[in-house]
């Protein structure tokens, strides 16, 4: 290890001057108490673009709080380092590089893309860094990818499925047709649906993938409305995804057919509009729920943003919660103390109680199916119609798959 | 001018005594991408073969490095220049479907074949990873039980290793009777024809050459970053090559590798101040066209000559 302070390297920060002053980095006003630095590196341009918006917003908004309490540690502030990556899981690597090297980061969060976090997780015994996952659903990262220093407070995204998959086989739905974008993601989750469906002892039609940045959908409407089933599952994200709701609504798609998702994003309910209302799917975090700390956490946001925190906000914003009560536990944010700490920690936060398993270091949490309906002033909300509870909804230990 | 470039080497050998690490990393991907840049320069500065597709090189052999890592006990420099070895093999197949074109449509052609190779990385899930990539790619140890190419001081001198040896071929290339063909091509093709020499032959061979020495730069690249991905091969990293050779110096050789250093550095430099950082690059590259079509390297022979 190369002197981490002293003349040469001020030199080369100094011959480096305008990259050592970046605007997004908070740097400490004293150096009286070290701060506690948090690397961000995460997509704030590029598709996932408004999801790393939504973390790194609520990061800002728990950094905010704990600062405003004294930091932790014994008087320790909370310095966030955050820097766009673009979605591009090698800029994500380079970056939280830079940031373990240069600026002695031990912690990362907020990285936005399940891509970008698989190409990071290799390296975190490297770096000696803990990385505590705020929105990475990929299933490998508590499966067969998973290392010892991270941590996924978060629903993975076969938790996601399978909370839909519950709500299935309590539902009068009887067939089933499927849409996804034509790359990885989409086959998976669909692969994973089939499953579900035939478990539930209902009927797969088919499935038909569209490519990525697909604009017109009607064929795929006509062909979902051919099939004749009673619902459709949809695996797309951003522009495609709002392209096909607004050409479902003018198609009336939704008359016959539900439209059944992985997540409802509140994001897309803003895009959409109207286009959303009636589209089922699971929440990672709907903002109603009934318990003192979320009502408390969803009062503070709407006192400093003006509106109720979105889903990826509130499951980041525990994964910052449960990140902090492993701090204080541990009484450092040494990467060995901090893994231990967490290991088997329970978390009384906005989700009620959750525990992170010592075995995979996945967080067991309820799992939630909300319906976009209108609110009392006709905005498209996502209401809770059914919770399923933390034993059904986590997979077991380094699965991805369920036994029933 | 050889003694110049001594030194230069001789100080970036121990730069590692003094540098912090992170400057290391950065560096380490500065020799990376200047090997790259400067395999497309025999192509571009020489031949006037202009390619839009060269991140097929790279892709070949960050993909084909990954794959050998992730798969067998190879050690790392073996896997490196097999993987090298595989790209200049399969750019003879390109080569010669590309060079039955001539100047814009050859370009295309080899954009063609880049994003034909793209899809391939993106589809292909059992050997690319699909949209995930290849992650958590080793730098394995060995041969013969060598550790020290695990270490970050360790890849970095194997990078200036790869990129001096590199560099030491090319110049002996250009400067042998192959090179004065391939400059001739570049004036006038059609009189080296009449002259009796079989061009397209040549041009298959510089191509597959060009191929081989971005497929090392590929190679050294993801056992370096961990990780390969389709960016990798996808035609936005075609362009930016393109522009680190024009910026650096085409037909230089050393002038593209400075072009790469630049990039990097102003693409740090900027993406921190901003998000539209390839706003602000765009015009620099439109002010080098426009007021130094000679490149970085133009600039510095220039003032060199005045001093």
């Amino acid at each position: 290890m190369p002197p981490r302070a002293g003349l040469t390297r001020r030199t080369i920060l100094q011959t480096a001057a305008a990259a050592a002053t970046a605007p997004v980095v908070i740097r400490p006003a004293s150096a009286a108490a070290d701060p506690i630095k948090v690397g961000m590196p995460l997509a704030l341009t590029g598709p996932v673009g408004s999801v790393g918006g939504q973390l790194r917003r609520a990061c800002e908004f728990w950094a905010k709080q704990v600062n405003a309490k004294g930091g932790l540690l014994g008087g320790r502030p909370i310095q966030l380092l955050i820097e766009d990556t673009g979605g591009n899981p090698a800029t994500t690597v380079r970056k939280a590089q830079e940031m373990v090297e240069r600026d002695g980061v031990r912690l990362l969060t907020a990285i936005a893309a399940s891509n970008e976090a698989l190409a990071t997780v290799p390296k975190l015994a490297e770096w000696d860094a803990i990385f505590v996952s705020g929105d990475n659903g990929d299933g490998r990262l508590t499966g067969e990818s998973l290392v010892p220093n991270f941590f996924r407070p978060n629903v993975s995204g076969p938790m996601g499925t399978r909370t839909v998959a519950l709500w299935l086989r309590d539902s009068s739905l009887k067939s089933f047709y499927a849409l996804g974008m034509d790359y990885a993601w989409g086959h998976n989750s669909i692969d994973v649906f089939k499953d579900e469906v035939k478990k539930a002892g209902r009927n797969f039609i088919g499935d038909v993938y569209s490519p990525m940045g697909t604009k017109d959908f009607s064929t795929y409407i006509t062909k979902i409305r051919q099939s004749g089933a009673d619902a459709v599952y949809l695996v797309l994200s951003g522009d495609d995804y709002n392209a096909f709701l607004s050409q479902a609504k003018q198609y009336r798609l939704g008359d016959k057919v539900t439209m059944l998702t992985e997540l409802v994003d509140e994001m897309v309910l803003q895009a959409t509009g109207d286009a959303s209302l009636g589209l089922v799917g699971g929440s990672r975090y709907p903002n109603t729920l009934d318990n003192p700390q979320n009502k408390a956490f969803v009062a503070a946001w709407k006192a400093e943003y003006g509106r109720e925190p979105y889903m990826f906000e509130g499951d980041q914003y525990q994964s910052c919660v449960v990140m902090q009560a492993g701090i204080e536990k541990a009484g450092s944010i040494e990467a060995a103390k901090l893994r231990a700490a967490l290991e088997g920690l329970t978390v009384n936060s906005i989700k009620g109680p959750i525990t992170i398993r010592a075995c995979d270091h996945q967080a067991e949490q309820p799992g939630f199916v909300v319906k976009v309906e209108k609110d009392e002033t006709g905005k498209p909300v996502p209401k809770v119609i059914a919770t399923y509870p933390a034993a059904k909804v986590t997979p077991p230990c380094n699965k991805m798959t369920y036994n029933d | 001018m050889p003694l110049l470039l001594l030194v230069v080497a001789a100080l970036l050998a121990a730069a590692p005594l003094v540098l912090p690490v992170f400057v290391l990393t950065l560096l380490t991907e500065a020799l990376i991408l200047g090997l790259f840049a400067m395999s497309l320069d025999l192509m571009v500065g020489y031949t006037r073969l202009i390619s839009f597709g060269h991140a097929a090189a790279y892709g070949l052999g960050a993909y084909g490095a990954g794959y050998i890592l992730l798969h067998s006990a190879t050690p790392l420099p073996l896997a490196i220049l097999a993987a090298s070895l595989f790209a200049g093999v399969v750019a003879v197949g390109v080569a010669w479907v590309c060079t039955m074109a001539t100047g814009v449509s050859f370009s295309m052609l080899t954009l063609a074949f880049a994003q034909l190779l793209f899809a391939i990385a993106f589809k292909w899930t059992s050997v690319t990873g699909a949209s995930d990539g290849l992650a958590g790619i080793p730098r394995r140890a060995g041969p013969f039980g060598l550790t020290v190419f695990e270490t970050k001081v360790g890849y970095y001198e194997l990078a200036l290793f790869c990129l001096g040896v590199a560099y030491v071929f090319c110049r002996a290339l250009v400067n042998a009777p192959f090179g004065a063909v391939l400059r001739g091509i570049r004036e006038n093709e059609a009189k080296m024809l009449s002259l009796g020499y079989n061009t397209r032959l040549y041009k298959i061979a510089v191509v597959a050459i060009s191929f081989a020495l971005g497929g090392l730069a590929g190679a050294l690249y993801s056992p370096f970053a961990g990780f390969a991905n389709t960016d990798l091969v996808y035609w936005l990293f075609s362009g930016q090559v393109l522009i680190m050779v024009i910026v650096g110096g085409q037909g230089t050789l050393l002038g593209p590798i400075l072009g790469a250093a630049f990039f990097m550095l102003v693409q740090q430099v900027l993406s921190k101040w901003t998000e539209s950082w390839a706003l602000f690059f765009g015009l620099i590259f439109i002010g080098f066209v426009m007021f130094a079509p000679e490149g970085i390297w133009g600039l510095l022979s220039r003032w060199r000559v005045r001093a």
